[in-house]
């Protein structure tokens, strides 16, 4: 067990410096994405994607509601790439086109 | 001008729908739309949940329905029955239960003056009780509204006396949505739209694959089966009643990108879901206004709903509902990430096209909106919602 007072487990601690993309819900990851710049996804994108097979190698050991507080934060990070990689891979911006107006859209996983 | 129609196989199996030009004011009209409220939601089985959503005997969620100016709580009693009330205390007639959704363990009370109902929606307890006039507790309890649980969707009718029962409703879908482990999904994820147009234009602009490859064209450019003249042909439309289904096969030279790639590789349990499914993509509109999708996953069936609220006429809460089995570690975790999110963008630019449709058409520059063969499913959608409103005249 890698220790709760790390931020990322230790096999992953070159991430360190972009675990602030380690966001809780869907929502919050979506406005990250938008509001980000073309420099700083391609960043998070490019540091991520070589490591993703070995992250979801590492994670695939504890049971997903009960992750140690470092591997529940990449879980997070992974997520987040999921969700950058719309940018980087498909719309070469940070904001898809001919979005709905971000104030009357809610998303959630109990509405 | 001869109407050449040789290669067009949808109104040749439903010469009934016709090939003319459709009036569009039925989507800007306020004098239409309240048509639309008595003569269609009022008397139709709706869609407001499902009963996943209340496993436990006193569980609730309230559904605020504005088209019929009710409030609607839905509610499993001690005999593990899915019921819906009306939401209003028969004292006074105040709203029982804000809004929301939890667990009445014992008694719902009235904010009011604590009048009492258990979870079968008895009245139990009232303040004061010897105090009113030969009141009868058991007249009392919360007004039932007729409720019907159809493979976990539970459906409400507001006619106190439907003229139909919900299998009977739902004609031929009940009898081919059959059998899937829908006990086995559960919520993935909402997204509500509140959308600035029709409820008909939102449910249109799902019903068709033909605009996909244009307005989708970044996020799935490909994803659909391209056969014929370089476009998607639907594999099949059927008709049952008031309600349609038209299915698709997916594109087997679909080209994935780094991330689908990267998601397709990863080790994941066995196939746990399996959706009652005629081909690899299922849309089934149940009138007026819920959809039911399938699609066919590599492990998971995946099954998504909509369900479009009218507010005004030119008001909707567009609600979409993704469905799939809780996953069991972080590989399904971030399958499910990528379906969803990928999803949410496909809503995102079919909720904005809404509006810029709905928009367009309330300038009413054009009177008629045209539909092609393989959009005779929205064709049928209209003359159905039509056949309704008309019988206001009758």
């Amino acid at each position: 067990m890698e220790s709760e007072k790390s931020v990322l487990p230790v096999s992953f601690f070159e991430l360190e410096p972009l675990a602030h993309w380690a966001l809780a819900t869907e929502q919050e990851r979506m406005t990250a994405r938008e509001s980000s710049t073309w420099e700083e996804l391609q960043t998070f994108y490019g540091a991520m994607m070589p490591r993703m097979t070995a992250i979801i190698e590492y994670l695939n050991r504890f049971p997903l509601n009960d992750m140690p507080a470092d591997a529940r934060r990449l879980l997070l990070m992974a997520l987040s790439v999921v969700e950058v990689s719309i940018a980087t891979e498909l719309y070469r911006q940070p904001k898809s086109f001919n979005a709905f107006d971000r104030a009357r859209i809610e998303i959630g996983e109990n509405l | 001008m001869k109407t050449e129609i040789a290669d067009k196989r949808w109104v040749k199996k439903y010469p009934e729908l016709g090939t003319e030009p459709v009036s569009g004011v039925s989507c800007i009209s306020a004098d239409y739309f309240e048509r639309e409220r008595e003569l269609i939601f009022r008397r139709s089985w709706l869609n407001v949940g499902t009963a996943w959503e209340i496993p436990e005997p006193g569980d609730y969620f309230v559904r605020e329905l504005e088209v019929c100016n009710a409030s609607i709580l839905v509610m499993r009693g001690r005999d593990k029955q899915v019921r819906a009330f009306h939401n209003v205390c028969s004292h006074r007639g105040n709203k029982l239960v804000a809004d929301g959704r939890g667990q009445c363990r014992g008694y719902l009370t009235c904010n009011f003056h604590s009048w009492s109902y258990d979870n079968n929606g008895q009245l139990k307890w009232v303040p004061d009780e010897s105090n009113f006039h030969d009141l009868n507790r058991a007249e009392y309890g919360l007004t039932p509204v007729a409720t019907e649980v159809w493979n976990g969707f539970v459906f409400i009718n507001l006619d106190p006396n439907p003229r139909e029962d919900l299998i009977t409703y739902l004609d031929g879908v009940a009898e081919r949505v059959k059998g899937g482990d829908f006990d086995k999904m559960a919520l993935a994820q909402c997204c509500k739209f509140d959308e600035k147009a029709n409820w008909k234009i939102g449910i249109d602009a799902q019903n068709e694959i033909y605009h996909v490859p244009f307005q989708h064209r970044y996020i799935i450019p490909d994803r659909f089966i391209v056969n014929e003249g370089n476009f998607t042909r639907i594999q099949d439309v059927t008709f049952f009643g008031r309600h349609s289904l038209y299915t698709c096969e997916m594109n087997p030279a679909h080209k994935p990108v780094p991330m689908e790639q990267l998601i397709a590789g990863l080790d994941r349990a066995p196939t746990r879901t399996r959706m009652p499914m005629t081909s690899e993509f299922d849309f089934y509109l149940i009138f007026p206004n819920f959809v039911l999708i399938f699609f066919r996953g590599a492990n998971n069936d995946l099954c998504l709903t909509y369900n479009f609220w009218p507010l005004a006429v030119d008001r909707t809460m567009w609600e979409a509902r993704t469905y799939l089995p809780p996953p069991a570690n972080a590989s399904e975790r971030l399958v499910q990430e990528f379906i969803c999110t990928r999803l949410r963008i496909v809503l995102d630019e079919d909720a904005a096209g809404h509006e810029t449709v709905h928009a367009g058409m309330a300038t009413r520059a054009k009177k008629n909106i045209l539909f092609q063969d393989e959009e005779i499913q929205l064709r049928h959608f209209h003359k159905v919602v039509e056949d309704h409103v008309q019988l206001v005249e009758n």
